[in-house]
C-alpha cells in the first residue's frame, strides 16, 4: 500500500501559509520603501511556491513540483534581483507615496479581504466535499483578496515601479487561485504564464527606466505631458 | 484548598521576581547580538535596589496625583498578572474577571501614568503622555479583537477556561485566525512595552521618547515602582502572548512535577518570545511618531481579519 498522507494536515499547513501571504500582501500596502516592497514580494513569492510544493505532496502530482520550483526560482529570485538592479540603475531610493494615505490604505485592503472572503464563499459547496474540495476553500478567498490588494496598490501608486509591483503581487494571486482550484494546469500552461511574466516584467522594466530618464522620476501622472 | 494558596504565592512570587529578570535578559541578549558586552542579566535587580535606598525629589507643582500614579501602575500590573494562567491553566484570580478586566486593568494603569506625567505641568511630562494615549488608543483596540478571536474559540473569556480548551487542541494555533491574531497582537505587545519600532526604552532624546517622557520627574522609590510595574506589564503581555497562543505544558493538576514542567515550559517560551523581540528591535529602526499609528493600523485590521475568519474558516 502506498504512504497517503494524511489531507487533514496539509489542508491546515495550505491555510496556515495561505493566511502568511495574505499577512505579507497587507504589510506590503502598508510599506513605504521600494527596496522593502520588493523583498515583501520575494518572500510573498517563495511562500506560494511551498504552498504549490505541499499540494503537490499531498496531491501526489509530481508535476506541480517543477511549477514550485519554477516559482521559487523566478519570481522569489530572479524577478526580485532584476527590479532591485532596476532600482539602483534609476538611483531613486525615495519613499513611496501612495495617492490615499497609509492606514486607509491598509483599512481599504482589509475591506477587499472581506470582499473576497465573500466571493469565494459563494463557490463553496459544502455537500459535495471531499478532502480535496476543502483544500482550495481557505485558499480561494485568499487568492481573491490578494487579486484584489493587487488591483488597488497599482491603482494606488504613483511610481511606475510600485504599479509593477502591484501588477505582479495580482499575478501571485491568480497563481495561487489557479494551482489551489485545479491542483495544477498542465505544464505547458504554467511554463507560458511564467514566460508571460517574465517577458512583461523585463518590458515594463524598459519602459520604468526609458520613463524615469526621460522625466527624471517615475511618477507616470508626468506622463501627461505628452500631449503638448 | 493548600494547593491553591501554594499555586497563587508562586505565581506572585515568580511574578515580581521574574519581571525585572526578563527585562535583564532582553537587554543583555540585545547587547549580544549588536557586538556589544552590555550590562549583565541581573542589572534590573541592582536598578530597582538602589532606586529603592535613595531620597526623592517631588516638584512643588505636583498634586497627589503624581505620588498615587506608581503605585496604581505597580498594582494593576500585579493585578493583572494574577488573573493571567502562568505554569497551571488555573491563574489565582481568574474568577476576579476575565479578558476585558485585564485590558481594562492595564488601561487604568496607563491613564494614572499618563495623569502622573501631565500633573507636574512639565512640558515633556504633557508631550510624553499625548504620545502615549495617541499610541493606546489604536493599540487597545487591536489587542481586544486580537484576544477576543481567542475567546471566541474557547466560547469564554475568563483567561483560565481559554487556557484549559487551548490545552486540549494542540494544533490549534495552526489556524489562520489564530497566527493573524498572534501577529496582531505582538504588534501590540511591541508597541505597549516600548520596544523600538515605536518608543526607544533605551534614550533619552526628546524627540523620540515617549515612556521616558512621562516619567522624567520621577526619581528614588516612585522611580523603583514604575520601573518595576512596566517590567511586570511586559512580563504579563508576554505570558498572555505565549499561554494563550501556545498552551504546551500547562496543567490542570498541581503536583509537584507537572507545576515542574509548567515551569520549565513557561521559561523556554518566554525566552523564545525574547528572542523574537529581540530580533525585531535590533533589525528595525524607530518608526517616525507620525508612521506609528500606520504600524498599529496593520495591526488593528490584522485583528478585525482574524476575528472575521473565525466566522468563515
Amino acid at each position: 500500500m502506498p504512504f497517503v498522507p494524511d489531507p487533514e494536515i496539509g489542508n491546515r499547513i495550505i491555510t496556515l501559509m495561505a493566511a502568511l501571504v495574505l499577512v505579507l500582501q497587507i504589510a506590503a500596502v502598508g510599506q513605504r520603501g521600494i527596496v522593502s516592497s520588493i523583498r515583501i514580494f520575494a518572500v510573498q513569492s517563495f511562500l506560494l511556491g511551498a504552498i504549490a510544493a505541499v499540494i503537490a505532496y499531498f496531491n501526489q502530482a509530481s508535476h506541480i513540483y517543477v511549477v514550485a520550483l519554477l516559482t521559487v526560482f523566478l519570481k522569489a529570485g530572479l524577478l526580485p534581483r532584476l527590479l532591485e538592479r532596476l532600482v539602483e540603475r534609476i538611483g531613486i531610493r525615495r519613499e513611496i507615496e501612495p495617492l490615499i494615505n497609509v492606514p486607509l490604505s491598509i483599512l481599504i485592503s482589509g475591506g477587499l479581504t472581506l470582499l473576497g472572503y465573500v466571493v469565494a464563499e459563494s463557490f463553496y459547496h459544502p455537500e459535495e466535499t471531499s478532502a480535496r474540495a476543502a483544500l482550495g476553500h481557505n485558499t480561494l478567498a485568499v487568492a481573491v483578496a490578494l487579486f484584489l490588494i493587487g488591483f488597488f496598490v497599482m491603482v494606488n501608486r504613483r511610481k511606475a515601479l510600485t504599479q509593477v509591483l502591484g501588477l505582479l503581487s495580482l499575478e501571485n494571486g491568480l497563481f495561487l487561485a489557479a494551482i489551489s482550484l485545479t491542483y495544477g494546469m498542465p505544464l505547458v500552461v504554467e511554463i507560458g504564464i511564467f514566460f508571460d511574466v517574465l517577458v512583461a516584467v523585463l518590458v515594463l522594466g524598459i519602459l520604468v527606466f526609458r520613463i524615469g530618464e526621460t522625466f527624471d522620476s517615475m511618477d507616470v501622472s508626468k506622463l501627461r505631458k505628452l500631449r503638448e | 484548598m493548600i494547593e491553591v494558596l501554594i499555586n497563587s504565592a508562586l505565581q506572585l512570587v515568580l511574578l515580581l521576581l521574574l519581571a525585572p529578570l526578563l527585562s535583564g535578559a532582553i537587554k543583555t541578549l540585545k547587547a549580544r547580538l549588536q557586538m556589544r558586552r552590555g550590562p549583565g542579566i541581573l542589572q534590573p535587580y541592582r536598578d530597582i535596589l538602589k532606586l529603592l535606598r535613595k531620597g526623592m525629589v517631588i516638584p512643588e507643582t505636583a498634586s497627589w496625583i503624581f505620588s498615587a500614579a506608581p503605585y496604581m501602575v505597580f498594582a494593576t500590573a500585579t493585578l493583572v498578572g494574577l488573573m493571567i494562567p502562568m505554569t497551571t491553566t488555573h491563574a489565582p484570580f481568574s474568577l476576579f474577571g476575565g479578558v476585558l478586566a485585564v485590558v481594562y486593568l492595564l488601561a487604568l494603569g496607563r491613564f494614572f501614568l499618563a495623569l502622573g506625567g501631565l500633573d507636574t505641568g512639565s512640558s515633556f511630562g504633557g508631550l510624553g503622555s499625548s504620545r502615549e494615549m495617541t499610541i493606546s488608543a489604536i493599540a487597545e483596540p487591536a489587542m481586544m479583537l486580537a484576544i477576543f478571536t481567542v475567546a471566541l474559540g474557547a466560547n469564554s473569556t475568563n483567561l483560565s477556561e481559554m487556557a484549559k480548551v487551548a490545552v486540549g487542541q494542540s494544533w490549534r494555533f495552526l489556524a489562520p485566525s489564530q497566527m493573524l491574531a498572534f501577529a496582531a497582537l505582538f504588534i501590540v505587545l511591541i508597541a505597549e512595552t516600548g520596544r523600538i519600532p515605536v518608543d526607544n526604552p533605551a534614550t533619552h532624546l526628546e524627540l523620540t521618547m515617549i515612556h521616558e517622557a512621562m516619567i522624567l520627574e520621577y526619581s528614588g522609590p516612585y522611580l523603583a515602582l514604575i520601573e518595576w510595574g512596566a517590567s511586570i506589564k511586559q512580563l504579563v503581555l508576554m505570558t498572555l502572548l505565549v499561554n494563550t497562543f501556545f498552551p504546551f505544558g500547562l496543567s490542570s493538576d498541581w503536583t509537584l512535577q507537572t507545576i515542574g514542567v509548567g515551569l520549565a515550559f513557561y521559561l523556554a517560551k518566554l525566552l523564545m518570545l525574547a528572542c523574537m523581540i529581540v530580533l525585531v528591535e535590533t533589525t528595525n529602526a524607530k518608526l517616525r511618531l507620525f508612521r506609528v499609528p500606520e504600524l498599529l493600523m496593520v495591526a488593528f485590521i490584522l485583528g478585525a481579519l482574524a476575528l472575521i475568519s473565525t466566522f468563515l474558516f
